[in-house]
């Protein structure tokens, strides 16, 4: 079988393929890239933008699940709202009808629904784009539980962080501690009425789109067969340095998630 | 005997010493910190070079020495 730089092209022909610069890495596997099944968690900001690489790198088969709908100030970080989109149509139907429009053979399901309500989790991997932890470790829990790699993103202001989960290595939930399971309970409590209450937090694209990218990047290394080649295990990101560093996560032995492991 | 470590504040670039016993635990320097810079209520995160630090451990069994610099982080909740 000839290799790709072997193959028989005419002039020009390389540029009627939309992957053929992608093609030119070569640990890239577009074939599995396009067959790929993904969830995304959240249509918000990290949301389009991890939409945007997923179908720019290839994918065809994308899930993404949000019940909000668009407000003005969305409209800061999220590349696929316009002022028309406020307050008609939730994010992920937007989203979904939007990002379809950038190629024609991609199929992007809207589901307009919370997480906790999802109960088909038949997919190849998982990425994270929430804006509160309880729903986090939602999707940690059943990512672990069906052996689906998990890519999680978040922002704050300028700085970011990416965690990639794969089956059988340390999770979310390893990497917490108390701080983060007292800001989940202060986010159910504040308004007194068992309800949710996300604070408003700073957010801008260049961060956004900074975290994301990587998300989706892990997300084309995984599927690609190069889990070799990823994150271990979170990725954060400064954005006023400019820096990111790698922090390795000790896998909890007592991690619920990890109890049934063999 | 006790042990003296920097703790340094990744936001502000702050830095704290602090006197811990092998008996504490990594959260005990989290929530320590967090409190000393009057930290929003938020998720914090402490970390040791490229490791991050498990919060159930105790100082002992995470190997923290006289001198080491730890950092705190926060961890970015927004999506």
């Amino acid at each position: 079988m000839q290799s790709f730089y072997e193959q028989m092209i005419s002039v020009k022909e390389y540029d009627k393929d939309r992957f053929d610069r992608s093609k030119r890495i070569e640990w890239i596997d577009i074939g599995r890239i396009q067959s790929g099944r993904c969830l995304v968690v959240g249509a918000g900001a990290l949301g389009n933008e991890v939409v945007k690489c997923l179908v720019l790198s290839g994918f065809r088969d994308i899930t993404v699940a949000d019940m909000d709908t668009v407000v003005i100030s969305n409209l800061n970080r999220c590349v696929f709202f316009r002022d028309t989109d406020v307050n008609s149509g939730t994010k992920s139907e937007i989203l979904a009808k939007r990002a379809s429009e950038l190629d024609p053979d991609v199929k992007i399901t809207a589901k307009q629904m919370r997480i906790q309500e999802m109960e088909d989790w038949d997919f190849d991997i998982v990425l994270g784009c929430m804006d509160n932890i309880s729903a986090r470790l939602h999707v940690n829990a059943h990512s672990c539980y069906h052996c689906i790699p998990y890519v999680d993103g978040g922002t704050d202001g300028m700085l970011g962080k990416i965690q990639v989960v794969l089956p059988g290595g340390p999770c979310l939930q390893c990497a917490m501690n108390r701080s983060h399971y007292n800001v989940s309970e202060t986010r159910f409590n504040c308004t007194g009425k068992s309800s949710f209450y996300a604070p408003k937090m700073a957010a801008e694209i260049t961060t956004t789109s900074a975290v994301a990218a990587m998300q989706a990047r892990e997300a084309v290394k995984i599927i690609s067969g190069r889990k070799d080649m990823c994150i271990e295990n979170i990725a954060y990101y400064d954005g006023i340095s400019g820096e990111t560093f790698i922090m390795n996560v000790k896998k909890d032995d007592s991690c619920e998630n990890h109890m049934n492991e063999v | 005997m006790g042990i003296r470590i920097v703790v340094r504040n990744a936001t502000l670039g702050a830095t704290l010493k602090m006197d811990l016993a092998p008996n504490e635990t990594i959260y005990d320097i989290i929530e320590s910190a967090a409190e000393f810079w009057k930290k929003d209520p938020r998720a914090y995160v402490l970390r040791k070079g490229k490791s991050l630090l498990s919060a159930k451990d105790t100082v002992m069994e995470a190997n923290i020495m006289n001198e080491d610099v730890l950092e705190l982080l926060p961890d970015p909740e927004g999506g």
